[in-house]
């Protein structure tokens, strides 16, 4: 019972709702697969998926701008038939899929989500960090766990008892493993002027003094690139390359096996946004602004807040009224059924402003610390914790969807390598970029003093 | 033969990444377009949308008709030869006026084996059959509704065709039943 009662009651409840965070990666698929093919269609001049809807009585159609196609493809893979070719080996064949699924659910453990949260309670300073495990390797857990989802390519394509997959599982584990090398050195530079492999102190060193990607801004290059090829997607998709191997490693899968591995694929890319976020963009903290500055002023930062999300909230509706109004001059014969969706939207939209702004006007005029009391127990600076936390959060989600957003890009923009180019330039290019940026970071570091 | 020589790239253009990046500008500028500018995207929303045909374009065939109301065609049986699909089949009758010497008395044509090749228009003498009229889509419940019979090729309205002079001698509408009930070509 020592354990136990060596904390607070609120320490326990935080450190036990923190691994809500391991669904991140998961709850980022529902996210990145619409904004995948609505960006890929709009980049390619294509209006996307945007046909299925949602029959609501009394109401009409509604489409969600394109969301319902991605609900009714996840249900048709779901009630898919799990089917094994004959001559498999039946328990890898089973297994295999759920390797880069179920790491998807481990490895956002050492991410740091906010800053460590330090508040008052009771009369004693309680201090709760921001990643599920504040392991002083964090950095390099990350990397071990997953590295881990080539297995799940490799021991595919083995079992599939298909030339095709073992060519993909091949190439799929020989890419991995060269970028991993990359990409663990292009790291190295940032490691060492922030002296820790820690995620958190990395973070708080960018915070006080500048962001990697101006720091090191070609270490964040190779890293760039050494994720995106980590993650197996164009232009780094050698392993799964149409023309040569039909799908690489998950050709003989199909139904919900084929969604795990598509699933890990995304939870895969979530991840290293979120990786590339905190190592070279500031991961949680704000720009321009520190974390004691925020909650000197927490009721200004939430009304800030307030308004940033207000000011998304008002673009919506200003897409909305203008789509709208061309909407209506079409002789679209399905146009009032679309209007009618629409303005389901703007109220929705509408209220959301009024809400955002309230309560930004709120918290600007009267957010007070110190009366926060609940049965005469001050939570004040519990408070203005959970308050920096938040702001942390929706900070550190919106660098990561646009790294999100990066991969997408990349992929719907470059052509497919050929599989000796990317050998090439993993071994002789970036390698040996990172190398030499090593080098040089280390001997200026030692000269200005620095760690 | 014409050999078109390519200039070789140039250093910029050979390290790759200034040109991937003017690549991922330009994926940029169509992304923004789709989402600021959704409906300027070529993409017709088709069932809903409907694509402007021009009445140069081969569409579902019609017969020409006299000021009278009855159908150009003198079922020569050109249209039939010259068809290469064979899907126009011509009965001729005697015809009433002394000055033409036949009248068609069957003149269908199967949409389901017709190629669309425009021949049968081209080689019209009278310029009786046309395929100017827009009509793109077909669809029917059995095999039978593909084949159009005399009085579904001839039951055009003029004010469809407002452009073409020669259609608007035609009586239009519900004269043009008449004229053909004068004809002896009942519709039932």
């Amino acid at each position: 019972m020592d354990i136990i009662e060596s904390r607070t009651w609120i320490e326990w409840v935080i450190t036990i709702a923190k691994f809500a965070f391991c669904f991140v990666p998961v709850l980022y698929i529902l996210l990145l697969i619409p904004m995948e093919r609505r960006g890929a269609g709009f980049m390619q001049d294509r209006q996307g998926p945007n046909r299925s809807y949602i029959k609501i009585p009394f109401f009409g159609k509604i489409r969600l701008l394109g969301y319902v196609q991605n609900m009714c493809d996840g249900t048709k893979l779901f009630f898919k038939e799990m089917f094994a070719p004959a001559g498999v080996n039946k328990v890898l064949y089973y297994v295999a899929p759920a390797i880069p699924f179920a790491i998807v659910f481990l490895s956002p453990c050492v991410i740091p989500w906010f800053g460590p949260m330090v508040f008052e309670w009771g009369g004693q300073v309680v201090r709760i960090p921001g990643s599920i495990v504040d392991s002083e390797v964090g950095v390099l857990l990350l990397f071990g766990l997953s590295s881990l989802s080539a297995y799940g390519a490799v021991l595919a394509g083995w079992a599939s008892k298909s030339k095709y997959s073992f060519l993909g599982a091949l190439r799929t584990s020989s890419m991995t493993i060269s970028y991993e090398v990359c990409l663990g050195l292009s790291m190295m530079g940032m490691l060492l002027l922030a002296g820790s492999f820690n995620l958190t102190d990395i973070v708080n060193w960018q915070e006080h003094h500048v962001w990697g990607i101006v720091a090191q801004p070609v270490a964040f290059f190779c890293f760039l690139i050494a994720c995106i090829a980590e993650t197996g997607r164009a232009p780094f998709d050698v392993a799964e390359g149409e023309p040569e191997l039909v799908a690489g490693y998950h050709t003989e899968y199909g139904a919900m096996q084929f969604g795990l591995f598509y699933m890990g694929e995304y939870s895969h890319i979530c991840i290293n946004s979120f990786l590339v976020a905190t190592l070279f963009l500031g991961g949680y903290s704000v720009p321009f602004v520190t974390t004691e500055t925020m909650q000197a002023h927490m009721g200004g930062s939430l009304a800030v807040l307030c308004g940033v999300l207000a000011f998304f909230a008002l673009a919506f509706l200003h897409l909305i009224y203008r789509y709208s109004r061309k909407l209506k001059a079409t002789n679209l014969t399905n146009r009032f059924e679309i209007l009618r969706e629409y303005s389901l939207y703007k109220i929705v939209a509408w209220v959301a402003v009024a809400v955002l702004v309230a309560g930004g006007v709120c918290a600007w005029l009267y957010y007070d610390p110190s009366k926060f009391v609940v049965n005469g127990f001050a939570v004040g600076s519990f408070a203005t914790a959970v308050g920096t936390a938040l702001i942390h959060l929706l900070v550190l989600v919106a660098k990561s969807v646009f790294f999100c957003w990066v991969w997408i890009w990349v992929r719907w923009t470059l052509p497919r390598f050929r599989y000796d180019h990317v050998m090439h330039l993993g071994w002789k290019i970036i390698l040996n970029i990172a190398l030499i940026n090593l080098v040089v970071t280390a001997v200026i570091a030692k000269l200005v003093g620095g760690n | 033969m014409r050999v078109i020589k390519q200039r070789p790239m140039n250093w910029v253009e050979r390290l790759y990444v200034f040109e991937a990046i003017r690549g991922l500008w330009t994926t940029l500028k169509h992304a923004a377009r789709g989402l600021l500018r959704y409906e300027t995207l070529p993409t017709i929303s088709y069932p809903e949308g409907q694509p402007e045909v021009r009445n140069t374009y081969r569409a579902r065939h019609r017969l020409m008709l006299r000021p009278d109301g009855t159908p150009r065609c003198v079922a020569c049986g050109m249209c039939a030869a010259a068809c290469p699909a064979h899907c126009i089949f011509i009965e001729a009758t005697r015809s009433d006026d002394p000055r033409i010497e036949k009248k068609v008395k069957r003149f269908d044509i199967d949409h389901l084996t017709c190629v669309f090749c425009g021949l049968c228009a081209e080689a019209c003498p009278v310029d009786a059959l046309r395929m100017d009229t827009k009509v793109i889509s077909f669809e029917h419940r059995t095999r039978d509704e593909f084949v159009a019979h005399l009085e579904d090729l001839t039951a055009w309205d003029p004010k469809d065709y407002p452009e073409d002079e020669q259609s608007q001698m035609a009586p239009g509408g519900t004269k043009n039943a008449e004229a053909r009930k004068v004809w002896g070509m009942e519709v039932k």
